[in-house]
């Protein structure tokens, strides 16, 4: 039985030292992860999320400042980023990972499902972006580019079955990350997507009891052996898999990496459906 | 016979599958067609047809379907559609499956692209390659097929760049058609009939393709319709590759 990435801790290589990071979602499965993982590298981190609570109980050792943000809420995005600017006059990395799934074909999806899909995943990444850009502005300097890292999805480039809104959105911020790249890379802000695949999150598991199983029911842990024999790789990912790829475009090693879609996804969407042959 | 107003097209490895289906629909659309391929002229071939026994993957047997199909008239379409796959991994692929693959897959496209390219630059002309979802997703177990076709998408765009606006070059990629070579991989299932009801479930369509579905993309891709389409790559698969490779509802 081979290890799964989690039980295996990420390098610490102080990577951020010094910078200034607010991830929205920051509670939430992968936002977590990526927070964590942005204080252990060694930078000042807000988490920015709806709840504190979020989707994941709090850890005693969090390091990250909480912050209340509704993403949806141009009054909240302004205040958070004022707030931001006050504590720390800049901001080095904006990961925009808050979501929300809706697991429903468009013929049962109400208008305001659809609207508020479009709100927290799109809008939420246009405000969250547009307010940060003078903080974002404010870290660039002396040819350090300062980085924003959208969360798409490998749903935004083919379709899981029931998540039509949601996916979408993902299309819609793929594209989006590629126009904030084109109109803000002159200023020396990087702007990319990461889209992950199946990664183990409440998110994940509230799809396979759902439309994820074909209206069979299950649990990732009755699936999970056959969804890992999926994966070119065998095993699909942990949030700590994101936060790997979220700490390397966030530092200035990604420093010529902007306007690209990152999917990670453990070789899945790399394969022809794989029947039983 | 009167070719002033008839297209002449040329599909390479006509003779069955998928390359039989265009034959017959260009011939129905009116062009005059010329089809080739390694064996001895298909039984059943419309007495119009004409038919060139040529490999396309050696550049003297190209120019020689080229020449046959010039002598009535300018060729205006060229389907490059004759392929083979081997179903092994790299480590187990051998020299000779690489040149097999290589050679007819990739080698012959260039050789007939080649050979036309001059007759269409001045006459103008469409060029239809056969790609695949293949060369954009990989099969497994087909590693040399799925990177042939991977050569044939690139090289269609290289040619709609380099040979506009004269030439329109495009790309058809079939995902899984029935045909012999599709039922061949069905062959190597333990339980082909149970395979072939998961893959059918794994469509959109709910079906798989046939000949006849490329055939009706490519007479459309050679048509006036199709004027201002070039260096394209259009996949037809039923929605297969729109749809994530894993399906929790079909595990």
């Amino acid at each position: 039985m081979r290890s799964t990435p989690k039980e295996k801790k990420p390098s610490m290589t102080g990577k951020l030292e010094g910078k200034v990071a607010l991830v929205t979602g920051g509670r939430g499965g992968i936002g977590r992860a990526i927070c964590d993982r942005f204080i252990k590298e060694g930078a000042v981190v807000y988490a920015a999320d709806i709840s504190d609570a979020g989707s994941m109980t709090s850890v005693a050792d969090d390091r990250a400042k909480f912050i209340k943000l509704d993403v949806t809420s141009e009054e909240n995005a302004l205040s958070v980023m004022a707030t931001v600017m006050k504590e720390a006059g800049k901001l080095d990395v904006l990961v925009n990972a808050a979501g929300i799934e809706i697991e429903k074909t468009i013929e049962h999806t109400t208008l305001e499902e659809w609207n508020r899909s479009f709100a927290v995943n799109v809008t939420g990444t246009f405000l969250a972006s547009k307010h940060a850009l003078p903080l974002l502005r404010n870290a660039t300097t002396g040819g350090v580019t300062a980085s924003v890292i959208n969360f798409g999805s490998y749903d935004g480039f083919i379709a899981d079955p029931g998540l039509a809104a949601y996916c979408a959105t993902k299309g819609a911020v793929h594209a989006l990350t590629r126009a904030m790249a084109c109109d803000h890379g002159p200023e020396g802000i990087r702007v990319n997507a990461i889209c992950p695949g199946y990664i183990d999150t409440p998110m994940l598991q509230s799809f396979f009891a759902g439309a994820g199983s074909g209206g069979k029911g299950g649990t990732i842990d009755t699936l999970k052996e056959a969804v890992r024999n999926v994966h070119p790789i065998r095993n699909y990912g942990a949030p700590e898999d994101i936060a790997n790829l979220v700490n390397w475009l966030a530092s200035d090693e990604a420093r010529y990496a902007s306007g690209q879609l990152w999917v990670l996804d453990g070789g899945l969407s790399a394969q022809v459906q794989q029947m039983r042959l | 016979m009167d070719n002033d107003f008839q297209k002449v097209a040329i599909v390479t490895g006509g003779g069955r599958g998928i390359g039989a289906a265009i034959v017959r629909r260009l011939r129905e659309d009116g062009a005059l067609v010329v089809a080739c391929g390694r064996s001895a002229r298909p039984e059943g071939l419309d007495d119009d047809v004409v038919w060139v026994r040529a490999d396309v993957s050696w550049s003297g047997d190209a120019n020689r379907v080229i020449e046959t199909a010039s002598k009535y008239g300018p060729v205006s379409i060229l389907v490059n559609n004759a392929g083979v796959q081997v179903e092994k991994t790299v480590r187990d692929t051998t020299d000779e499956d690489w040149s097999n693959v290589i050679d007819i897959n990739c080698r012959g496209v260039f050789n007939m692209s080649r050979a036309v390219l001059p007759i269409m630059e001045k006459s103008g002309g469409s060029i239809v390659n056969l790609g695949s979802i293949s060369g954009h997703v990989a099969d497994p177990s087909m590693a040399i097929y799925n990177a042939s076709k991977g050569f044939v998408h690139s090289l269609t765009r290289s040619i709609a760049v380099d040979h506009g606006p004269a030439v329109r070059c495009n790309a058809v990629c079939p995902g899984w058609i029935m045909t012999a070579m599709a039922e061949s991989g069905f062959a190597l299932a333990e339980d082909p009939e149970k395979a072939k009801a998961d893959a059918i479930a794994r469509h959109p369509a709910r079906r798989f393709g046939t000949p006849s579905d490329i055939a009706n993309t490519v007479a459309w891709l050679v048509s006036d319709q199709a004027l201002f389409v070039t260096g394209q790559l259009f996949t037809i698969d039923g929605g297969l590759t729109a749809a994530s490779p894993l399906q929790p509802g079909l595990l």
